[in-house]
């Protein structure tokens, strides 16, 4: 028997598959798109092709993310902020702050080091710091969100970013880029103020991160250049695992596993 | 029109209560009736700050409420929206107060009464105070502002008390309505019976499981002052009362199964939604208590009433600084053996966004978990159900989680 973890969120739906032994049998993550159905199928249908099961193999469903209500068949919706401590626990055993920051939201969850929830922040309304402020920003240097990564490295001019709203932060970029900033100066200083934004919702659940195991998830622990400015600001080093992005599906398959368990 | 929709919803209440009487319902026509009379031609009218003296108003024979009442009303119809918009046309930030934008606007729009006079309070915000003059000025109307000292030492007390007695001379005098010694000392008696009945019905709240569910409860603790001094405040405590106790007595939770007691922090979330309800099925979780749902003030002496009420003022839990609002909570925490407190952060308010670090500190002391919404409780253009729903539900769900409970994630 298998048990599945879906995560739909607001840039990317991911499914995670687990065997009963609680093994990582599959992982897939695809756009969500505006058709949260047909993106939940698609998910599921390439976890599924990629362990060579059936549906009906799949003992229980746990769904999460903003949409976790629109799995349909689903055992249960647990949270995001649930789900990414579990699934964190499970790939970096012991994590005690966890950074997600995912597709219009960001959270700092503060956990046991068994991968039980204490505390956690979230972003206020604003997309700031989020994946919609980064493909903002990447739309405004022209250059495709997967590139940020590394394009601020040789950065030197310390460049820092008057706004953190994500339509005056576009200007601004646009202006700086018509002055002839350099794009890895401009790209650092976006991740510094990322950075600055998140240490400060970190700091709220925890305020000495010293001595503290930190991990990230979520799509963003992909841009390396965000991950070095956060540990910058925090003054740690930041735990990613390989796929960050599939940490919350995980959880939830793993959350679904628990619930079967007699 | 508004005379007419209050006149309906009372004719509809009265009607309810007829055939089915509950304390909520109760409490509900008194609260139909005063916006009757705030809307009718027929009375004397003062709008107010939130901690005017509304026992000594009303043994004057004055309507009077406080002006943030107003914004909830139109927040709860579903009409505060314009009012909201049209403060912002006139130049009000959008991150100021909404109880204060919608009145303002309903003022411009002249959808608020005009008053005989105004009486601002400065407790407990000063945009409060700064939200009466405005009004005030709008409507070319005579103000009294009550100073509130912020400690209870006898001189703050002896200050206050001369300043609501000259209130009085002043209301009298711009009014017509002089306050005689009969109607007050039967007001402060009906005031102090309110109270007793009151006390007990909070005491049966404090019951586990609790007969108490927050739509018992919404706004109570803030609104039942408006009708003190009147027997119907005696009736609306003396109903919650009696409905808690048979409640109680029969065995009966206010939400079926009872699992998690909760506070409700500050005021309520006064437009529509669905986060209580999701609560209370999903959770099993019941707002047992407000923050203001509680009687922090001595019985007031009926024959010499006005240091009485200078020290009730001063009691207020949100006046002064933050430790006496800290303190209050903690004791309620206690009382009520509360697992979680909500605390809605009112976007502009800085008692509701600006003591949330102090209240975290403060309940983390006392092992007990508070979740942030950052909302703004007047503002449904602004409300984001899938954001609130996640923070709600995450909460819940650690709160699931902590040790000595039976996880279900």
């Amino acid at each position: 028997m298998y048990y599945l973890g879906v995560d739909l969120g607001s840039l990317s739906c991911d499914a995670v598959l687990l065997d009963h032994e609680g093994k990582i049998m599959a992982a897939s993550v695809v756009p969500t798109g505006a058709r949260n159905r047909e993106a939940i199928a698609r998910a599921t249908q390439e976890v599924l092709e990629m362990a060579r099961i059936s549906e009906a193999e799949i003992k229980a469903t746990i769904s999460t993310g903003y949409g976790r209500d629109r799995v349909e068949g689903r055992l249960a919706a647990v949270t995001e902020i649930t789900c990414h401590a579990r699934g964190a626990h499970a790939l970096l055993p012991g994590t005690q702050v966890l950074i997600d920051i995912g597709g219009q939201d960001s959270k700092a969850i503060r956990m046991d080091g068994g991968g039980r929830v204490l505390e956690f922040a979230m972003n206020d309304k604003c997309a700031a710091g989020t994946g919609r402020f980064l493909e903002a920003m990447a739309r405004a240097l022209q250059v495709d969100i997967g590139e940020l990564c590394e394009l601020d490295l040789g950065a030197s001019k310390n460049l820092t970013l008057s706004s953190m709203c994500t339509v005056f932060a576009e200007s601004e970029v646009v202006s700086l880029i018509a002055d002839g900033v350099e794009v890895n100066e401009i790209v650092a200083g976006l991740n510094r103020a990322i950075a600055s934004r998140i240490a400060a919702l970190v700091k709220r659940i925890a305020p000495d991160v010293a001595g503290l195991k930190v991990a990230m998830s979520g799509g963003v622990a992909h841009n390396h250049g965000v991950v070095r400015a956060l540990s910058s600001a925090l003054n740690t080093e930041i735990s990613v695992p390989q796929q960050p992005d599939t940490v919350g599906a995980l959880g939830a398959a793993l959350v679904a596993r628990e619930r079967m368990l007699p | 029109m508004m005379k007419q929709l209050f006149d309906d919803m009372a004719a509809d209440m009265e009607a309810r209560l007829l055939d089915h009487y509950t304390a909520r319902l109760r409490f509900t026509l008194e609260n139909a009736r005063l916006c009757q009379r705030l809307y009718s031609d027929t009375h004397r009218l003062a709008w107010c700050g939130v901690c005017a003296p509304f026992d000594l108003l009303n043994a004057m024979g004055i309507s009077s409420c406080f002006v943030e009442y107003l914004g909830a009303v139109f927040a709860a119809a579903g009409s505060a929206g314009q009012f909201l918009e049209e403060a912002e046309h006139a130049g009000f930030p959008t991150d100021s107060c909404g109880w204060h934008r919608a009145v303002i606007g309903a003022a411009a729009k002249g959808m608020m009464p005009i008053p005989d006079v105004m009486i601002a309070t400065s407790s407990p915000c000063t945009g409060g105070v700064a939200a009466v003059e405005h009004l005030a000025r709008t409507f070319d109307c005579p103000l009294y502002v009550l100073a509130i000292p912020p400690d209870d030492s006898e001189s703050s007390v002896r200050y206050l008390a001369d300043q609501i007695r000259h209130m009085v001379d002043f209301v009298s005098a711009h009014t017509g309505e002089a306050l005689d010694d009969d109607r007050l000392r039967y007001a402060m008696h009906k005031t102090n019976e309110a109270r007793e009945a009151a006390i007990e019905m909070f005491h049966l709240a404090q019951r586990i499981p609790s007969p108490a569910r927050a739509a018992d409860l919404r706004n109570f603790g803030i609104t039942l002052p408006l009708f003190l001094g009147t027997e119907a405040a005696v009736e609306i405590a003396q109903a919650y009362r009696d409905e808690f106790a048979a409640r109680s007595g029969q065995g009966i939770s206010g939400v079926q199964g009872e699992r998690f007691r909760l506070m409700w922090l500050q005021e309520a979330i006064q437009f529509r939604h669905p986060l209580i309800k999701m609560l209370e099925e999903n959770y099993q979780a019941a707002i047992v208590i407000e923050e203001l749902d509680d009687i922090y003030w001595e019985p007031i002496d009926a024959e010499d009433p006005y240091i009485g009420l200078a020290q009730r003022t001063i009691a207020f839990p949100f006046n002064g600084q933050a430790d006496r609002r800290l303190k209050h909570i903690k004791k309620l925490v206690q009382a009520y053996k509360i697992d979680g407190a909500i605390n809605p952060c009112h976007w502009g308010c800085r008692q509701g966004t600006g003591a949330r670090g102090l209240i975290g500190e403060a309940l983390k002391e006392l092992d007990v978990p508070v979740i942030n919404l950052e909302v703004d409780c007047a503002d449904a253009r602004n409300f984001s159900e899938g954001q609130l729903r996640t923070r709600l539900e995450a909460f819940m769900e650690v709160l699931d989680s902590r040790p000595g409970r039976r996880s279900t994630n």
